[in-house]
């Protein structure tokens, strides 16, 4: 006998609370719409600066050459997508679900003279309109968290690259420095939604982004996904004591 | 009808990027891509789907598409 009781809809994670698979999407939409304008500043001054130096060490990891190309998911307003581009990277494809963010990547592309290289399109990572094997690098920087079916992103990423290609993943992870903790836990759930409310007039989105980060997969779980998704010779870099982690994988 | 359609120094939309144009697919069947200049959308047949560009960027997302009939 069929249950003929409708299922509930699947629950995914929204920051600490549950929501609805479909609603995730537009509510991850609303919380970029929001911080767009003030995103750069912003990432400067809730990690001190040190995205910066994350995101150069995953630019020196991709290793830009001319005859390369890129595909940067979740490009945001391009910092890793222009990076490629700027230290001699082939063509570039910067993607974003949001088309404020990916504006101002335009924005910057042109007054940084990068825009001859690159390429700029509003797509859904789980469902990219890219050919197969078409890319030697994928990226994707502080983007996989905000991602409903993250497992489907890794899918995509993996049929967009050619064999031999591979595919970096920058995101926040697992403290493994125990005596960190209480500095992170309140650096995170004190001081940024009080940033957000001053600098962004926007606590909320903030409190958003300090509990996902929380709720995202671990170093070991991400690479297990990874393998899941085809990737092999799977690698693990913490930086500032697995604050952030630099995952890598490659098509074989 | 707007003003600006016809007048080529200010054209109402930036034009897209041709490089771009010849990698793309539909998202949703990986299958090819008709640009409509008239309409300035890119159609997927097989999805009945038509993607907008908007200020010279592709936006291909399922649900911002217009179905086509």
């Amino acid at each position: 006998m069929q249950n003929n009781v409708p299922s509930p809809e699947p629950q995914t994670d929204f920051g600490f609370r549950m929501v609805p698979r479909s609603a995730k999407k537009t509510l991850v939409r609303r919380v970029f719409e929001s911080v767009a304008p003030r995103y750069d500043i912003m990432n400067d001054l809730m990690s001190l600066g040190l995205h910066r130096i994350w995101k150069r060490i995953l630019l020196s990891a991709l290793d830009p050459r001319p005859g390369r190309r890129l595909l940067d998911l979740a490009a945001g307003t391009g910092d890793v997508g222009l990076g490629w581009a700027a230290m001699g990277g082939g063509p570039v494809w910067l993607t974003d679900i949001n088309a404020a963010m990916l504006a101002r990547a335009k924005t910057r592309a042109v007054d940084r003279a990068l825009i001859g290289n690159a390429h700029f399109l509003v797509a859904d990572a789980e469902k990219l309109p890219l050919p197969d094997q078409s890319f030697d690098r994928v990226s994707i920087a502080f983007g996989l968290r905000n991602c409903t079916d993250k497992q489907a992103v890794l899918a995509e990423a993996y049929r967009a690259l050619r064999s031999g290609g591979r595919f970096f993943c920058l995101e926040f992870s697992e403290l493994q420095v125990a005596a960190f903790a209480p500095l992170y836990e309140a650096w995170s759930f004190e001081v940024l939604p009080l940033l957000g409310k001053i600098v962004a007039k926007d606590a909320e989105s903030y409190r958003y982004l300090a509990e996902s980060i929380r709720r995202f997969p671990n170093q070991k779980r991400l690479a297990a996904m990874m393998q899941t998704a085809g990737f092999r010779h799977i690698s693990v870099m913490n930086l500032s004591g697995g604050i952030v982690a630099l995952h890598a994988g490659w098509r074989v | 009808m707007s003003e600006s359609a016809s007048s080529p120094e200010r054209p109402k939309q930036p034009p897209i990027d041709p490089r771009l144009l010849e990698i793309l697919v539909c998202p949703l069947t990986k299958g090819p891509l008709e640009y409509d200049r008239e309409k300035n959308e890119l159609i997927s047949r097989q999805a009945g789907l038509a993607y907008p560009i908007r200020d010279g960027i592709p936006i291909m997302l399922v649900e911002e598409a217009r179905k086509l009939d």
